[in-house]
C-alpha cells in the first residue's frame, strides 16, 4: 500500500478534528457566543437573585450590602440587562491575546513552534468556549505551557510560572486539563514552518540547475531550463523578464524565505488559516506573496497548468494570501507609516473598548479558576478544612474496610511490625 | 577358608562386567574403570582399551569371533542393563527417523495403522535378525526417496524475480546444495553401504497406501517491518544534498555527525511537510475524501 503527502496529511488530527469551511467556521463560533451568553445571563440573574434575598431578610439598607457583596467581583451595576459581546467582538478579542501569548513566547525567548502551538491551542480553545467564560490571560499562559510539553521543550512549571508577572504554578495548572479537554486530546499541530524550509531548499536546488523533478508530472524542461526560466523570471508579476545573475537569483529566494517567514510567524498564527486551510497552502501563500512570479514559477513545477487542480490551487492560495495580508501584522510596501500607526491607534482604542465589555460580562460562576479546579478534585477542601463529620465519617469507614480485609486475609505485616516498633 | 574370603573373587569372575574382556583388567584394581560399547556389534570393552585401539582410526572387534570395523566416536556409554534392551531402543530410533509420518499424513486412520504395522515388521525384522539385507534395503531406499521427494517440492519453488538479489543468490546457492545432495546416491557414492541402492534410485521401494503428497512448507518471505506500507511522494523527490548556506552548520556540526543524523531525514521531513496537504482542499468538506482514506 502506497501513501501519498496528502494521505499522511488526511489522517491528520488537524485534518480530521480542526479543519473546517468558513461557513462552519462561523457557525461554530456563533454557537458558542450564543451558548456562552445564555450562561452568562443566567448565572448573573441567580446571583442577582440571591444577593436580593439576602438584602431582604437582614432588612439593612439594600445600597449598602449590594455594595459590599460586589466588592470582590465587578458586577454590572443592577435592574440592567448584561451586555455580552457579539460573536465578531469575542474573535476580536480572542485575536488579541493570541498577539499577546505571541509576544509572551519572544519575551520568554520560547522556540517558535511552541509559541506557534500555544497560540493554536488557544484559538482552538476559544471555538469551543467563549473568552466571556474563561479569561484568555489565564488560558493562554497555561496553551503555552501545554505547547511546550506537546512540542518536546522542557520548561519546568515552577521555573515557567515565576517567569510570569504574579503567577503561581497552580495557576498554570488549574486550567490545563480544561484546555486539553477542549482540545480533545489533540497535541498535534502541523505548522507550515518546515514546509517553508522544504520548499526553500527545492528553490535554491532549482536556481543552482541541479533539481530533481517528479517524474510523475509531465515536464519538458530539464533543470538547466528552469534554471534559465529563474534566472528570467520578472521582478513583479506582469513585469518585464529580469536577466538575474546566479547569485542575484539566490539573494532573491532568501529574501523570499525571510518575509514568508515573518509572514507564517505573525499573520498565520492570528488569523484562522490553520483552521481554513492545510499548511502547505499556508507556507505557499505566504510565499506567493513575497515573491509571486518565483511561487507562480515553482508551482508549474508542481502541478503544470494543464493540471485540473492548477486553477483550484491557484484560487485556494490567493484566497488564503488575502486572508494573511489582511492582518494588521502585515505591511504592504503601498502602506506608508503614518497610514499603518493611525489604524494601530484606532484599532487600540477599539481593543481598550472591548475589554472594558469583557470586565461587564464575565461568567461570575468561572473566574476562579484554581479553586474549580481544587472543587473538582476528591475531597475538595473549603477553606483549607475538610468538614468536620465528612471526616469522621470517612475515618469510620476505612476503619471498617481495613477490619475486613484483616478478618479475610490476617493484619498485614507491615502494619504488625509497625506496631511492635511502637 | 572363611566363606567371604572364596567368595570376592568368584563374584567378581561371574559378573563378567567387572572385568574388561580385552586387557583383562578389572574394577577391582581400577575404581574409576568405565565399560564402553558400539552400537554396531554391542561388545563391551573398557575406555581405556578404547583408546589404545581404535585412536589411530577404524580398526575390527578385538573380541574373538567378531570382525566387524568399529570407529572411535560411536563408542559410547551403555544406557540399559541388558544390552538387548539397548540394542533395540537403537533400531527403533534409527526405524523412526526414517518412518515419520503421523496420522494427519494419511486419508484415513485404516491407511495410518497399515502404515504402522509395515513400520513394526521392519522393525522386528531388524531386532531378531531376520532377512536383515532385504530388510536394510528396504529401509535405505525408503529414506533416500523421501529425501528426494522433499528435495524436489523444494526446488519446484522459484524465487520472486522482484525480490532482491541477495535473497535470489542465496535460493540458488540453496538449490546447487539440493542438487548436490540429490546427484550423491545415483553418481559414485564414498559411502559402500549403498552401493546395493545403487541404479535403483528410480525404483519405487516402500508404497503407503493413503498417504496424501507431501507439501513442501510455503517459502519464508522478507520481513518488512511496516507491513507493506510507504510513502510514495507524488510532488517532490528528494535529493541527496542540498547545498544552502543556512545548513551547511548543521552539516559539519559534529554533534549532528556523532550522533549518526543524517541529514537526508531533514530533507525528506521538510518536503513531506511542504506538500502534505497539497491537494488537499479544506473548503470542499471532508466527507468525500474521507470515504476513500479509510
Ligand atoms: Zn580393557
Ligand atoms: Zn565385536
Amino acid at each position: 500500500m502506497k501513501l501519498t503527502e496528502d494521505d499522511i496529511y488526511r489522517r491528520s488530527t488537524q485534518y480530521l478534528h480542526w479543519s473546517f469551511t468558513a461557513a462552519q467556521l462561523a457557525a461554530q463560533r456563533l454557537k458558542t457566543n450564543i451558548q456562552a451568553a445564555e450562561r452568562v445571563k443566567a448565572a448573573v440573574a441567580r446571583q442577582r437573585a440571591a444577593r436580593a434575598l439576602k438584602t431582604e431578610t437582614p432588612n439593612a439598607s439594600g445600597s449598602e450590602n449590594a455594595s459590599q457583596n460586589g466588592a470582590n467581583t465587578p458586577l454590572p451595576p443592577p435592574d440592567r440587562e448584561v451586555d455580552c459581546l457579539t460573536m465578531a467582538e469575542e474573535k476580536r478579542l480572542v485575536d488579541n491575546f493570541c498577539e499577546k501569548a505571541l509576544e509572551l513566547g519572544d519575551f520568554l525567548k520560547l522556540p517558535i513552534e511552541v509559541t506557534a502551538t500555544g497560540v493554536q491551542f488557544m484559538r482552538r480553545f476559544y471555538l469551543l468556549n467563549s473568552p466571556m467564560t474563561y479569561e484568555p490571560n489565564q488560558i493562554s499562559r497555561t496553551a503555552i505551557f501545554i505547547a511546550s510539553k506537546a512540542e518536546g521543550h522542557h520548561l519546568p512549571v515552577a521555573h515557567y510560572a515565576a517567569s510570569l508577572p504574579k503567577t503561581k504554578p497552580e495557576d498554570i495548572l488549574a486550567p490545563e486539563y480544561l484546555i486539553t479537554q477542549a482540545l480533545r486530546f489533540h497535541y498535534e499541530v502541523r505548522h507550515p514552518f518546515r514546509g517553508l524550509k522544504g520548499g526553500h531548499l527545492e528553490m535554491m536546488a532549482m536556481a543552482a540547475g541541479k533539481a530533481t523533478l517528479p517524474p510523475n508530472i509531465p515536464q519538458d524542461r530539464d533543470p538547466r531550463a528552469l534554471q534559465q526560466a529563474m534566472l528570467e523570471l520578472p521582478r513583479r508579476p506582469g513585469g518585464p523578464a529580469s536577466a538575474m545573475s546566479e547569485k542575484e537569483l539566490e539573494k532573491r529566494i532568501t529574501e523570499a524565505y525571510g518575509f514568508a517567514s515573518h509572514i507564517l510567524k505573525n499573520a498565520a498564527l492570528l488569523t484562522d488559516a490553520y483552521f481554513l486551510y492545510t499548511p502547505s497552502h499556508i507556507w505557499l501563500s505566504a510565499h506567493l506573496l513575497a515573491d509571486e512570479p518565483l511561487t507562480l514559477l515553482y508551482l508549474s513545477t508542481k502541478c503544470p497548468p494543464s493540471n485540473p487542480m492548477h486553477a483550484k490551487l491557484l484560487t485556494t492560495l490567493r484566497s488564503c494570501a488575502a486572508l494573511l495580508s489582511s492582518h494588521h501584522s502585515f505591511h504592504p510596501a503601498s502602506q506608508t507609516e503614518e497610514e499603518k500607526a493611525a489604524r494601530d491607534k484606532k484599532d487600540q482604542v477599539e481593543l481598550k473598548a472591548l475589554m472594558k465589555k469583557l470586565r461587564l460580562c464575565r461568567d461570575p460562576d468561572k473566574t476562579n479558576l484554581v479553586k474549580l479546579n481544587q472543587a473538582q478534585k476528591r475531597d475538595a477542601v473549603e477553606n483549607g478544612e475538610l468538614e468536620e463529620n465528612k471526616r469522621k465519617k470517612r475515618k469510620i469507614a476505612r476503619e471498617q474496610y481495613e477490619k475486613e480485609a484483616d478478618d479475610f486475609f490476617g493484619p498485614s505485616l507491615s502494619k504488625k511490625e509497625n506496631e511492635n516498633a511502637s | 577358608m572363611s566363606k567371604p574370603a572364596a567368595r570376592g573373587p568368584s563374584n567378581a569372575n561371574s559378573k563378567d562386567g567387572e572385568i574388561c574382556p580385552v586387557c583383562k583388567s578389572s574394577r577391582y584394581l581400577n575404581k574409576h574403570m568405565k565399560f564402553l560399547i558400539n552400537p554396531e556389534c554391542y561388545h563391551k570393552m573398557c575406555e581405556s582399551c578404547v583408546d589404545r585401539i581404535f585412536s589411530h582410526g577404524p580398526a575390527p572387534c578385538p573380541i574373538a569371533g567378531c570382525k566387524r570395523t568399529l570407529r572411535k566416536v560411536k563408542f559410547r556409554e551403555q544406557r540399559f542393563e541388558d544390552l538387548k534392551v539397548e540394542r533395540e531402543v537403537d533400531i527403533r530410533r534409527r526405524v523412526a527417523a526414517v518412518f515419520d509420518k503421523t496420522e494427519d499424513d494419511f486419508e484415513t486412520l485404516r491407511d495410518y495403522n497399515d502404515y504402522l504395522e509395515t513400520v513394526e515388521e521392519i522393525t522386528w525384522n531388524l531386532i531378531l535378525k531376520i532377512d536383515v539385507e532385504a530388510t536394510e534395503k528396504k529401509l535405505r531406499q525408503y529414506e533416500a526417496a523421501q529425501k528426494a521427494e522433499r528435495n524436489i517440492q523444494a526446488q519446484t519453488y522459484q524465487p520472486d524475480p522482484s525480490l532482491p538479489s541477495d535473497t535470489a543468490q542465496v535460493v540458488l546457492k540453496k538449490s546447487a546444495a539440493q542438487r548436490r545432495a540429490q546427484g550423491n546416491p545415483t553418481g559414485n557414492t564414498p559411502d559402500p553401504a549403498s552401493g546395493a541402492g545403487n541404479g535403483q534410485q528410480t525404483e519405487p521401494g516402500l508404497r503407503f497406501k493413503g498417504l496424501k503428497k507431501y507439501v513442501p512448507p510455503p517459502p519464508e518471505a522478507p520481513f518488512d517491518p511496516f507491513d507493506g506500507w510507504a510513502i510514495e511522494p507524488q510532488y517532490y523527490v528528494t535529493q541527496n544534498d542540498y547545498d544552502v548556506e543556512w545548513l551547511t552548520r548543521a552539516i559539519n556540526d559534529p554533534l549532528h555527525i556523532g550522533g549518526g543524523y543524517d541529514m537526508r531525514d531533514f530533507y525528506s521531513w521538510a518536503l513531506c511537510d511542504a506538500f502534505s496537504g497539497f491537494g488537499v482542499f479544506v473548503e470542499d468538506g471532508k466527507d468525500v475524501e474521507m470515504a476513500d482514506v479509510f
